[in-house]
């Protein structure tokens, strides 16, 4: 697989997809290395997702985005 | 309005007009006008109204307000005094809250130095109950179901692990905290994009409107929660309004509703995506996914993996191998085999012949048994014959013994008879040669020439002295 899941879920579901197959049992030896190839390149995009939501909590608030969504624009300007 | 009598009438229409006029009544004096629409109002059925108050002020002898609601608002007015007697609770009539009010509209003309207005009297007001606050939710709920707008959130994909969270709630409630602390619970630890907004006062539904979509037009958020803290039906209604959930319900984002407890129920409960009945219910809608749990489920993913990737290429290893000692194994297995099957064949062959001399045997026994029998029944015919036969023989023997020694007798008679022994003893002499046979022609004494007269009492020789031969004439 070689294109970005769609989506955390997308990916949790085609991982478990591919352990069922593996655990089967009826994979053939090309297929179950492509499969393993496959599911590692999940499991590091679903880590990576787990670790865009785990290294802390970013609050923000609405006017203050507003606020500086309103000045790039001007900074943009300005340049 | 039906032509009547009005007060300074007459007045008005001295006045020269300036340009043509419409083909209208009139012109009648203002003040005579203001105070008939002040009797025509007095004339109006009195009735309740419920709304929300706003604009709250008073004077020495009156309190005013405005009474709204989502269509629309009435001034009101009600004299002290009747505010008095109604004997209600110190601040009851503040702005925001839901008020039902009874009476009828008024008219004040005005004067030529004080401005004209227009009110309803109120002569009776209460604060709005439960009860009328549920007929109005209850009539707001079947109009927008009716317009299908309680599925519309419903329809819209919830991500299980969103990056970003919008979130409307009172800066400073305890929801807030809530919130925080059961998407931390879960793991989650991304990004909160807060739209504060007042939750309960009459600005309250317009403010909570803006931060949805506000919240709602940020690319990066992914889903919004409503949170509030429980409370009254009158402190949750800003969550009812009708404009809210209209704009609630068109959305592009998923809205989880986590307004007051489980026994209350707002209208945008209704709405949203979700509702829930508590802050951390909330938290768990908004992000499903149990970060902290998933972190090591995708951790043992990942052991699966390497060891299936690894087991792969070893197992397909042994089986090869295993496949290169097979031939070997199956020579070996199939000589075992032959073996197991010759000596099976054998101890098979043994067991037959067995049974095959048993049966023989057996069809031996019979066969001789009845030979044995047939012999028996045999021997006894024949020894019955042979009795039979003996004594038969022995008769017959008898009865022949009898016969031939008769017959022998006779015989012996014949035979003595003819016994030339006795033809001698009747005087007949016997010629014999030299040699002792019988001369029995005259040839043969002639050529002899010596003879032996034989008698019955002994014998003579003799010799032929004249050899011709006379014969006998035949008679």
């Amino acid at each position: 697989m070689s294109e970005k899941p769609e989506s955390y879920e997308a990916a949790v579901e085609r991982l478990e997809q591919i352990i069922d197959r593996l655990d089967s049992g009826q994979a053939g030896l090309r297929e179950t290395l492509d499969l393993c190839r496959e599911g590692q390149q999940l499991v590091t995009y679903c880590a990576a997702e787990l670790d865009a939501v785990g290294e802390g909590l970013k609050e923000l608030r609405l006017d203050e985005l507003a606020a500086r969504l309103e000045q790039e624009p001007a900074q943009a300007t300005g340049d | 309005m039906e032509q009547q009598s009005i007060p300074g009438g007459d007045e008005a229409r001295e006045a020269a007009p300036v340009r043509a006029d419409p083909e209208l009544p009139g012109p009648y004096g203002v003040g005579g006008y203001a105070r008939m629409l002040q009797r025509e109002l007095r004339r109006r059925a009195r009735v309740l109204l419920v709304g929300e108050v706003s604009g709250l002020g008073r004077s020495r002898t009156q309190a005013f307000f405005d009474l709204r609601d989502d269509y629309g608002a009435v001034p009101c007015a009600i004299w002290l005094n009747d505010l008095e007697r109604l004997g209600l609770p110190e601040d009851s009539l503040r702005d925001g809250a839901e008020i039902v009010v009874g009476g009828g509209p008024d008219y004040y003309p005005g004067s030529a130095q004080s401005s004209p207005s227009f009110r309803f009297r109120a002569t009776h007001l209460r604060l709005a109950g439960e009860g009328d606050l549920l007929a109005r939710l209850a009539a707001l709920r079947r109009q927008l179901e009716s317009e299908g707008l309680f599925q519309l959130q419903k329809r819209l994909p919830r991500p299980l692990l969103p990056r970003t969270i919008g979130v409307v709630t009172a800066e400073r409630g305890a929801a807030r905290r809530d919130l925080v602390a059961g998407l931390e619970r879960r793991g989650w630890r991304g990004t909160i994009v807060w739209g504060f907004a007042p939750v309960q006062d009459r600005h309250a539904a317009p403010a909570i409107t803006t931060a949805l979509q506000d919240l709602a037009a940020r690319p990066e958020v992914e889903v919004i929660v409503a949170c509030r803290g429980g409370g009254s039906l009158a402190d949750l209604w800003a969550f009812c309004d009708e404009t809210l959930c209209r704009t609630v319900a068109m959305l592009r984002v998923p809205v989880v509703s986590a307004v007051g407890h489980e026994r209350d129920t707002t209208l945008l409960d209704d709405v949203a995506a979700v509702a829930c009945s508590t802050p951390t219910h909330a938290a768990e809608a908004a992000v499903p996914l149990d970060c902290t749990a998933a972190r090591g489920q995708l951790g043992r993913s990942a052991g699966a993996l390497e060891r299936a990737a690894q087991g792969a290429v070893s197992q397909r290893g042994r089986h090869l191998a295993a496949l290169a000692r097979g031939p070997a194994r199956a020579l070996q297995r199939e000589r075992l085999a032959l073996n197991q099957r010759t000596r099976e064949i054998r101890a098979a062959a043994a067991r037959r012949i067995g049974e095959r001399a048993a049966f023989q045997r057996r069809i031996a026994m019979v066969v001789l048994g009845r030979a044995a029998r047939r012999a028996d029944e045999s021997v006894a015919a024949a020894g019955a014959a042979r009795r039979r036969d003996g004594e038969a023989l022995r008769r017959s023997a008898e009865a022949a013994l009898s016969r031939r020694q008769e017959a022998l007798a006779q015989t012996r008679v014949a035979l003595r008879a003819h016994d030339p022994e006795r033809t001698l003893e009747r005087g007949y002499a016997r010629a014999e040669d030299s040699e002792g046979e019988p001369l029995t022609s005259a040839a043969g004494a002639a050529a002899a020439e010596r003879l032996r007269l034989r008698f019955a009492d002994g014998s003579v020789g003799a010799r032929v002295e004249d050899s011709e031969i006379e014969r006998e004439e035949e008679a």
